[in-house]
């Protein structure tokens, strides 16, 4: 009898795939975690996230001074794309009209999908101003209300005052092509400007 | 700061064999992180499956890698704009089941 190798009572575990993420973010209530579960594999979870920074002049830091750290509900799922490559999409916390420097969700992303209820624009500022400011490939996503009156895109375009490669479209977020079609063009332009950069 | 307190959240964990044989050396989280990393899986879904803070898996996957229970595969550098990996996602995002393709 000769072992060439000892014996083995447990399977190897599985290679670990590449992991990549996207951002879903926006207003609270606007459709995030309902686009998260539109092209997820599994029903999008709930963790907690650390929000490192309170902005000041909106939410009332005055009664906490020191503190600095506040841990918010963020859900996210994933797309099993192919067997080495896994696409994470997380949706960032509620709170954004509070707050917004959320680096441990956004670093590293590939892109973000800002969604927009076209009736409280406003709502999205935040996270519009957020992603400029950090250069990360962006759309605005308007999300398509049963019931609400569809505002011309030009217009919000205007609203947000973004710039011109910043695409502006309009999606529903229940639907998994809509929502997976958003994405794509939000990687669309992340790969143009990669390959411009190259 | 601990080991793993900066691992992106999409960090993949996966136990090692020797790990998975060791079990017995472990207890209460660390030993529950290390059986749950069976599946390769990313700090988030940790957290989510074991009921843990985030930052409390962090930091014991770290200690876990340390002492080579856990494989952990940190997003690679600069994958936002690495020209290929787009594609990868782009494709592969064409290619998934939607509702209107299932119909």
């Amino acid at each position: 009898m000769d072992f060439i190798a000892g014996p083995r009572t447990l399977p190897e575990p599985a290679p670990a795939p590449m992991p990549v993420k996207m951002v879903i973010a926006g207003g609270f209530g606007v459709g995030k975690t309902t686009a998260v579960a539109a092209v997820s594999d599994v029903p999008p979870l709930t963790t907690e996230a650390a929000i490192t920074e309170v902005a000041a002049g909106v939410d009332d830091i005055s009664l906490t001074p020191d503190k600095t750290t506040t841990t918010v509900a963020m859900d996210f799922g994933s797309v099993m794309l192919d067997p080495t490559l896994k696409l994470y999409l997380f949706g960032t916390p509620g709170q954004d009209r509070f707050g917004f420097m959320w680096d441990d969700v956004t670093e590293g992303a590939l892109g973000a999908l800002v969604v927009v209820d076209s009736r409280r624009l406003e709502d999205c500022f935040p996270a519009v101003d957020y992603f400029e400011r950090r250069t990360m490939p962006f759309a605005v996503a308007v999300n398509r209300f049963a019931g609400a009156v569809p505002h011309p895109l030009d217009a919000v375009r205007e609203a947000l005052d973004v710039e011109s490669e910043v695409p502006v479209i309009e999606f529903d977020a229940r639907d998994s092509e809509s929502v997976r079609d958003s994405l794509i063009i939000v990687l669309e332009l992340a790969l143009a400007r990669a390959m411009a950069a190259a | 700061m601990a080991p793993g307190a900066e691992l992106p959240m999409e960090t993949q964990v996966v136990a090692t064999t020797e790990g998975l044989h060791q079990l017995g050396a472990l207890a209460f989280e660390r030993r529950a992180i290390v059986e749950a990393c069976g599946t390769p899986q990313s700090l988030a879904e940790l957290a989510v499956r074991l009921g843990l803070h985030l930052n409390v898996v962090r930091v014991l996957a770290g200690d876990l890698r340390a002492g080579r229970f856990l494989t952990v595969h940190e997003p690679r550098a600069a994958i936002s704009t690495d020209v290929d990996v787009l594609r990868r996602v782009i494709n592969g995002l064409r290619a998934i089941p939607t509702a209107a393709g299932r119909a």
